[in-house]
């Protein structure tokens, strides 16, 4: 499953560190779901999609099998 | 009683007292051996301070030995303790099945851990909701329930 964790944090100029104290996880937690080796439980993908302003089949694409970005 | 103590102390404590425990044990058995409770006591206190420093580290095992988990890392302890009670049942069924092969008398260890591990996971697949089945939603339709399998 692809997903726009890495895209979007860029974007918005965090570090991933920044993005995992934001979202209460840590920031191996935040590499293992950009690299696509960890899919998040429902309530953390919400709360990932919520951070960025998006939904969460905007920020998770589960048509894309491919593993990161 | 465990959230009475501070998240980074809790590995640690539980450590020393289990360390304690075991040097006890050693004292209590007397004997030439005494000293082995000395050398448990240095070995547990060694081993009490690296898990500290641990808990302080900002890697999967800092969190885990901190006490501060997130769902992933909790996740991979969850898998890591999962294996190992099917290793420790797998090693008493083989075990087991040893003592029983050269009629040993020291078959009942493996016989009361594969019993525990067994019972433990009936255990936890009633506690954790396997039981909850329900009713479904359409039993007051009046409409056929198809099974998930064909007979």
């Amino acid at each position: 499953m692809r997903n726009r964790v890495r895209e979007q944090r860029t974007q918005r100029g965090l570090s991933q560190a920044e993005l995992a104290a934001a979202l209460g996880v840590s920031r191996q937690t935040v590499i293992s779901i950009e690299s696509g080796r960890y899919l998040p439980s429902l309530p953390l993908a919400f709360t990932i999609a919520r951070f960025f302003d998006l939904t969460v089949d905007k920020m998770f694409d589960p048509d894309d099998e491919e593993a990161g970005p | 009683m465990m959230t009475l103590i501070p998240a980074r102390l809790r590995w640690p404590a539980l450590y020393a007292l289990a360390g304690l425990l075991f040097a006890a044990a050693w004292l209590v058995r007397g004997g030439r051996l005494w000293w082995v409770s000395i050398m448990a006591l240095i070995l547990t206190a060694i081993h009490v301070i690296r898990l500290y420093r641990l808990g302080g580290t900002d890697t999967d095992e800092g969190a885990r030995a901190g006490s501060r988990p997130d769902e992933r890392q909790q996740m991979i302890s969850l898998r890591s303790r999962a294996l190992a009670c099917n290793l420790a049942a797998v090693t008493s069924f083989i075990g087991l099945s040893a003592a029983i092969a050269v009629n040993a008398i020291w078959f009942w260890p493996f016989l009361v851990t594969l019993l525990i591990t067994g019972y433990g996971y009936l255990f936890g697949l009633g506690s954790y909701g396997v039981a909850e089945e329900g009713t479904p939603d359409d039993a007051d339709t009046g409409r056929q329930t198809r099974p998930p399998v064909r007979p």
